[in-house]
């Protein structure tokens, strides 16, 4: 149930569809600015000048000509979930409208920009927002149907030929995400001066991704391909990891130098992201100071790695460096963990606070001359390996891959044991503890859970995946500077993760992808981006606290749904519902019982 | 001798602004359990709020007469202070009084951040430090060999006052009533006859009357502010009120001078100097936290989800 449910006659539904679904379809072909910007053409043809060819779109205008066509179809096909689908395309096209009409009004100057001016007319954006509205409202209207479940095997196949099957499945599957990753990293382009638009078609883009997305979640589609990769685990890990790798081949239109440097940092957040879940998501031990254990894995990196800024003169190779540092936060994460056998909950949450406010100042004032202070550790050589250094260009199949690459694959690699170690742990007997003590310790403790072993576990092992990330960032950054390791990258990781959705994998990922992608997109917002984060938080908390990718214990937990994700509520509601029609006598009736 | 003094003068002065805050802090803490983080937020937009009010609502003739800016500069700060605080309540932490306890959290943690940036992107020039004008007497107070600016005796003596005066509030009135018997049982409050609603705001308006009223004083006793005043203090002021006993107004200020003492001590005498004053507020809270969680004057941990 929803705010909207009831809010327009069921009679209305389909038609507010279908209009929805012609205005979209109707926006794709309108012109969307008046006149030229001052910064260039807004992209895909979308200014009057530019506008000749009606019917040749490209860009977010394809993208809205889709929606708007299967928006019709769907409204007039029966089909289970279609009002999921009508929803999501109606947020899709919704957000493409808003995002555009924005961007163009705000740098085009004004209103007359997005509707009419100078005897031009653009009402592109304006009717994708009305298409857009429509298709929500007319979904909303009655409680949500509820998503469809497919069979493993859609033939009926059994034994080896259900696998392979389900593997054909899986290949197709995970293709589409590789090209959705590619497609998203580089829509728009860098942002900066030479893309003044990157920004727009990027978020435009996102609504478009999360539109697609959505309408597949509605057909039952997103879980279907999830029950099977569970099913397969050990097949989709490798395809996985496949299309990871392909992605800097130059086919995918991501493989430059550029998107391989985001892209390393990305799989580094997003290792200290899964890394903090373990903490937070899985053990529910809010952890204020976590990018802490990542500055103590970069230092001990730093000095290890043979720098001439470092002080202890070692120059030990990198898995080596990399090993004793995870192990060295790892430690530190045992310490300060410790305090969770008396300390509880918020007190907890403060506790580690202290822990990073500590690191962050011992760093800045060069403790024991092992962090630099505030002129950093510079330097830090190179990764090497077989005599290749990891930023050099490489030529792998006869493609020349950009420079960085190596990084990237590391990372990669990385981040699939990571995920390996963090999908095992969770199903372990130490996972269930911990998730045990996250829904009520004292109760985990009556089970016969050791809880002051599993929380400072717990601690350990998330200390320890982001003293390797942070190993690893200091390399590929050539620098550690206490700098990057403050609160606000804290909260950062802390916001990924619950963005994502607290105690999931592809949430972490998603989580710190989007948290980190988003800046580079969005560089005239930069100044704007911790504003926005501090806002995010409060709005998830209040809207989706289970994130996008929600856990399932995690959203019976938060969301009032069971873990299949019905609303609990929806049986109480149907009785009141009914009643409601038994005693039907008009809305008065139930007062004059009372009375 | 007149180091010693000299810096316990210090470590009081410091300890009043904590305090102020620490009380805001505990009152919120003892009603809904919830560490509002963005409570020394609330103090530095009140710092703020003092500083547009001298720079663009007194005139430049009465802005030499302390007895006129000041109160006014007083106004403005807690009026801002007052509004952020209620509408925090009202559309952050309410809809969420029910939810698991780490949500509020994070919520108070997104609201923190986002009340900095905003201070930061939107206040006139706030990116670097602000001055703050000096409107109180703008002189030495000379007790024997120790000297404590006039502005930071003034605030020891108001935030002794104000603490005095909630106190009895809390203890004597009608309303004070209300809110110990919310925090003691919110159903039962209700059902007896109190709106835990109204002391809920009540409660956040007392702590941002005080958190504004110490940000002016502690401006124009630092003489400049930036957006990160508050989240230093508010963290400070945090140690104090579980220093103190979460939940107890007389510990929150106990703590608070205990804390103020810590620092400027800490700073003088302590290996490191200044540079890690902060840290061993940190390591005190650490070892209270764990060692004796009820705090000084707390009463003992009652049993949490």
């Amino acid at each position: 149930m929803s705010r909207f449910t009831g809010l327009i006659p069921l009679a209305l539904v389909r038609p507010f569809n279908a209009l929805g679904g012609l205005l979209l379809l109707v926006a794709a072909m309108l012109p969307w600015a008046t006149f030229l910007l001052n910064d260039g053409p807004f992209p895909e043809k979308s200014t009057l000048q530019y506008f000749d060819a009606p019917f040749e779109l490209t860009g977010f205008r394809w993208h809205l000509l889709v929606f708007g066509v299967v928006a019709l179809v769907t409204t007039f096909v029966p089909l289970r979930g279609k009002d999921r689908v009508l929803r999501a395309l109606g947020w899709g096209g919704l957000v493409i409208g808003l995002v555009c009409g924005y961007f163009i009004a705000e740098n085009g100057g004004g209103f007359g920009a997005i509707t009419a001016a100078d005897g031009a007319s653009a009402f592109g954006s304006v009717v994708a927002v009305l298409g857009g509205l429509l298709l929500i409202l007319g979904s909303m209207a009655k409680p949500l149907d509820e998503i469809p479940e497919w069979p493993t095997s859609l033939f009926g196949l059994t034994g080896m030929a259900a696998r392979l099957e389900a593997y054909a499945y899986l290949i197709v599957a995970f293709a589409g995400v590789l090209w959705l990753v590619t497609q998203t990293l580089t829509a728009g382009g860098i942002g900066g001066a030479a893309f003044p638009y990157a920004g727009p078609i990027f978020l435009a883009f996102l609504g478009f991704a999360g539109g697609l997305l959505g309408a597949l979640h509605g057909i039952g589609l997103t879980r279907w391909v999830s029950h099977l990769s569970e099913k397969h685990r050990a097949f989709s890990i490798i395809v996985l990891l496949a299309c990871a790798f392909l992605l800097p081949f130059p086919f995918t239109g991501a493989g430059s130098q550029y998107w391989m440097q985001v892209a390393a940092v990305i799989g580094v957040y997003a290792a200290t992201a899964i890394g903090l879940n373990i903490v937070v998501g899985l053990a529910g031990l809010l952890d204020l100071g976590y990018v802490a254990f990542m500055g103590i894995g970069a230092f001990v990196a730093a000095n290890l790695s043979g720098a001439v800024a470092s002080q202890v003169g070692l120059d030990l190779p990198f898995p080596v460096a990399a090993l004793i540092a995870a192990v060295i936060a790892g430690i530190f994460g045992a310490i300060v963990g410790s305090p969770t056998l008396r300390v509880r909950g918020d007190y907890l949450a403060i506790v580690t606070l202290a822990f990073g406010e500590i690191f962050t100042r011992a760093a800045q004032n060069n403790i024991g001359e092992l962090t630099g202070g505030a002129s950093a550790i510079p330097g830090v050589p190179q990764v090497t390996m077989f005599g290749t250094a990891f930023n050099e260009k490489i030529t792998l199949f006869g493609a020349e891959l950009p420079s960085g690459v190596l990084y990237y694959f590391m990372i990669v690699l990385v981040v699939g044991a990571i995920m390996a170690v963090f999908a095992n742990l969770k199903n372990s007997r130490m996972g269930r503890a911990w998730i045990a003590i996250r829904e009520d310790e004292d109760a985990a403790r009556a089970m016969g859970i050791r809880t002051g072993k599993a929380k400072i576990l717990a601690f350990l092992v998330g200390a320890m995946l982001a003293g390797l990330a942070g190993a690893i960032f200091v390399h590929k950054l050539g620098t550690a500077s206490y700098d990057s390791f403050k609160f606000l990258e804290s909260v950062t990781l802390l916001a990924a993760v619950i963005l994502g959705g607290m105690g999931t994998i592809p949430g972490a990922v998603l989580g710190a992808s989007l948290l980190f992608v988003l800046p580079e997109k969005l560089r005239e917002f930069d100044d704007f981006r911790l504003f926005f984060f501090g806002l995010a938080l409060v709005f998830i908390m209040r809207f989706r606290p289970q994130g996008l990718v929600p856990d399932r214990h995690r959203r019976a937990e938060l969301a009032g749904e069971t873990a299949e994700g019905k609303p609990i509520e929806t049986e109480e509601e149907q009785a009141v519902l009914e009643h409601e029609e038994r005693g039907h006598a008009g809305p008065s009736a139930p007062k004059e019982d009372r009375a | 001798m007149t180091t010693l003094l000299q810096q316990i003068a210090n470590g009081l002065v410091l300890g009043a602004t904590i305090g102020l805050i620490a009380l805001g802090y505990t009152m919120v803490y003892g009603i809904i359990q919830l560490i509002n983080f963005a409570h020394g937020e609330v103090f530095m937009v009140g710092a703020f709020g003092g500083l547009a009010v001298y720079r663009w609502v007194l005139p430049e003739s009465v802005r030499g007469d302390w007895y006129i800016s000041l109160p006014a500069m007083l106004v403005g700060g807690v009026v801002v202070a007052v509004v952020i605080a209620v509408l925090m309540e009202r559309f952050a932490y309410r809809p969420l009084r029910n939810a698991p306890r780490l949500a509020p959290l994070i919520t108070a943690l997104g609201v923190s951040v986002a009340l900095q940036e905003a201070i930061r992107l939107w206040f006139p020039n706030a990116d670097a430090a602000q001055p703050f004008p000096r409107v109180f007497i703008d002189a030495q107070v000379r007790l024997g060999d120790v000297s404590i600016p006039a502005s930071g005796l003034l605030l020891i003596v108001v935030s002794v006052i104000l603490a005095v005066l909630l106190q009895t509030y809390i203890s004597r009135s009608r309303m004070g009533r209300a809110m110990r018997a919310t925090s003691q049982d919110r159903d039962t409050a209700r059902l007896m006859g109190v709106n835990p609603d109204r002391v809920i705001v009540l409660t956040f308006v007392l702590g941002a009357t005080l958190a504004g009223i110490a940000g002016v004083l502690y401006g124009s006793f630092i003489t400049n502010v930036d957006n990160s005043i508050g989240f230093q203090n508010g963290i400070f002021a945090f140690t104090a009120a579980v220093l103190g006993g979460i939940g107890s107004l007389r510990g929150a200020v106990i703590g608070a001078f205990i804390i103020g003492l810590i620092k400027s001590l800490g700073g003088q005498y302590m290996p490191g100097g200044t540079q890690y004053d902060y840290v061993w507020i940190f390591v005190v809270l650490i070892l209270v936290l764990v060692f004796r969680p009820q705090g000084l004057f707390g009463e003992a941990e009652r049993v949490r989800a």
